[in-house]
């Protein structure tokens, strides 16, 4: 700058040619980079102080000589292609190629070569500015390898300043949250976090400035979809050469499936809970009940004096059984473990139909029923009974407004063997697409207070253990809502022996 | 009422008794000498009655115990056709029950009974040794206990 002032003063004067070649030679020769330059044969005309010492040649040695001196043998094609650019007018920037010091040692340099125009502004010559980065070069590999394990990473690893915008963005971010690096860099982190939970990059902010490291924190982000994602983000501090805290890094990763597993642990856990539980009540509610049972029986078959009584003992018989019903199917899964017989399912079916009759009528569902099972079936009929009586009992429950039930039968061809199709098909109230993938787990319910959750858990591990299928569709759509039960039982018997139907009690596991 | 009859022998639960089963054998078999002999086990007293009473009116020749190694006293006495058993018991399960009297007299019609879900590992007993039983679960309809029996009958 200051140069350029004098610069600018003396040009006042004659002699402002001369001085400002001999500023510029100055300057060349107190450059640390090699300035040099060639004409368009690839001679050398001129040599300074730092090609001198990263080369070893002295100006002396090696103005008049071919630049091919410097150029290691197996490079040079690229002398070739550099003149040719040059000719044309080409400039070329930053190219890091191999060069050979006199001592024959082979080193990486950075060269920018720019063409030298005369006065009618043709191409006479070029002039080169390199610089040797034998010494930067190793810093760069580490760098290169550095970014290559980033990019590489199955992890989100993302770099923020201290003002949440994010500066990095690597591939495994791009796969865990949908955004690319092009949209994410520059933008606040926050676009990554729930509203709800806005205030724990405060927190983390607050952290990373007193210079805190943050590991393993679990927590859920966003999807570019939407969809939250859990992740476990360990985040730490980066600082400049001064120790000085300038941003983040962080690294998260993606536990859904971790998590899922938890879920499902818990959830099973819960289930050996409520099991231990239903097989402890079960023995001291259906001993009495049975007493119950029996003593009602006996009074009424003893008593011979009032028809009225008479007619009471057997309301009550009723009633117990329907105590007891509910006892067996809530409490204990109980399963009868009698063989399976050979049984119309649409009898099953009626029976089922028997027993919400009352429901039915009162909640004014029609049923509509089309039998074409021709063939007897060998079930377990108190099987059956249950996975009826469970998905009728939630078309029901769907149809609190009225409706109609429809309820077909018919044989089928598989490929694995012929068998039943049972379809129950109600224009209920419907299943969200949300909470239809999730029908089948034990303790999912959106009956509230009223649901166990367990009834059509049951209702496939029974159908899948007589070897079936079950499959469920709904829609909410106003005017077209409803939901069809779709179950299919081959003929076929699995082949299961006695010991593991009695296995089957769930609440033994 | 149907306890008038006598043929109930309600003292199960000792097993010094075997004064008390001699005349009322003979007295049966002299009465209704047709009629199937069921032995019916349950540590819940009331049941075990209950049950008695009601298959007792229903044509069977009952007798009750409250105690697995009591009922197999009284069933080597008694020779029973049938079984009924309850599953959880103290001192002796019923499983290990069936699988004596199956030993003893093969010909004995065995049926369990239970009222807990949790017995499969009982179960799983008997059938570690090679013996299937059938079994109902409590609370079961009388007629429908008289319906199992009848079947095993046929």
């Amino acid at each position: 700058m200051n140069q350029r002032t004098d610069k600018s003063k003396k040009g006042e004067t004659d002699d402002l040619g001369d001085y400002s070649r001999y500023l510029l030679a100055a300057i060349i020769n107190s450059s640390d980079d090699v300035i040099i330059s060639k004409n368009l044969d690839g001679i050398i005309t001129t040599w300074n102080d730092a090609a001198r010492r990263v080369f070893g040649y002295t100006a002396d040695e090696i103005v008049g000589q071919s630049i091919l001196r410097l150029i290691p043998r197996e490079l040079h094609y690229e002398e070739f292609e550099i003149l040719a650019k040059i000719r044309a007018g080409e400039r070329i920037d930053h190219y890091e190629t191999v060069r050979v010091r006199k001592s024959g040692e082979k080193f990486p340099i950075s060269i920018t070569i720019s063409p030298v125009r005369d006065a009618t502004g043709k191409v006479i010559g070029a002039s080169k500015i390199a610089r040797d980065v034998s010494e930067r070069r190793p810093f760069d590999d580490s760098r290169f390898r550095l970014a290559a394990i980033v990019d590489s990473a199955d992890d989100a690893i993302i770099s923020k300043d201290l003002n949440g915008i994010i500066k990095t963005w690597n591939q495994g971010a791009y796969q865990m949250f949908g955004y690319t690096s092009k949209e994410m860099v520059g933008q606040p982190l926050l676009r990554l976090i729930p509203e709800e939970l806005h205030y724990e990059e405060v927190e983390i902010l607050r952290k990373l400035r007193a210079g805190e490291r943050i590991d393993h924190y679990e927590t859920t982000r966003l999807r570019k979809n939407g969809d939250p994602v859990e992740v476990s983000v360990t985040i730490s501090p980066i600082r400049n050469n001064e120790g000085r805290v300038i941003g983040a890094s962080k690294i998260a990763r993606d536990i859904s499936d971790r998590k899922h597993m938890e879920k499902m642990l818990i959830q099973s856990e819960k289930l050996a809970a409520t099991g231990r539980m239903a097989a402890a009540i079960a023995h001291e509610v259906n001993n009495p009940l049975e007493s119950l049972m029996n003593l009602i029986y006996l009074a009424r078959l003893n008593c011979t004096a009032s028809p009225k009584a008479q007619s009471y003992l057997l309301t009550a018989e009723g009633e117990l059984e329907r105590v007891s019903h509910i006892a067996r199917q809530t409490l204990g899964y109980y399963r009868d473990t009698g063989s399976p017989s050979e049984v119309y399912l649409h009898g099953l079916v009626e029976n089922v139909l028997t027993v919400y009759q009352s429901k039915l009528i009162a909640g004014g569902i029609s049923v509509e029923s089309s039998f074409n099972d021709l063939r007897k079936i060998s079930v377990s009929q108190g099987e059956m009974l249950q996975i009826f009586s469970n998905v009728i009992a939630n078309a029901i429950d769907a149809m609190k407004e009225g409706g109609r039930l429809s309820i077909s039968l018919r044989a089928t061809m598989a490929l694995d063997g012929d068998g039943i199709q049972i379809t129950i098909r109600d224009d209920g109230t419907g299943i969200s697409q949300e909470n239809l993938g999730q029908i089948f787990e034990p303790f999912f319910t959106t009956k509230g207070n009223l649901g166990t959750g367990i009834g059509l858990w049951v209702t496939k591990q029974l159908v899948e253990r007589r070897g079936g299928q079950i499959a469920i569709t709904s829609s909410t759509e106003y005017g077209k809502s409803g939901t069809t039960v779709t179950i299919y039982i081959p003929f076929a018997n699995p082949q299961r022996s006695r010991l593991s139907r009695t296995e089957q009690s769930i609440s033994s596991s | 009422m149907g306890i008038g009859s006598g043929s109930i022998y309600f003292g199960g639960e000792s097993v010094s008794n075997p004064t008390g089963d001699q005349p009322r054998d003979a007295e049966t078999s002299e009465t209704q000498p047709a009629k199937p002999r069921i032995l019916i086990v349950d540590d819940e007293k009331l049941i075990a009655d209950t049950c008695a009473e009601i298959l007792q009116q229903a044509g069977f020749h009952a007798q009750t115990a409250y105690d697995g190694w009591v009922a197999l006293e009284i069933a080597a006495e008694f020779q029973p056709d049938y079984l009924l058993t309850d599953v959880l018991m103290p001192r002796m399960n019923g499983v290990e029950l069936a699988i004596a009297v199956s030993k003893m007299w093969p010909a004995t019609r065995i049926l369990l009974f239970s009222g807990q879900a949790g017995i499969s590992q009982t179960l799983l007993q008997g059938h570690e040794q090679g013996y299937e039983f059938e079994l109902v679960a409590k609370p079961v309809h009388p007629i429908k206990l008289i319906e199992r029996l009848q079947k095993q009958q046929s």
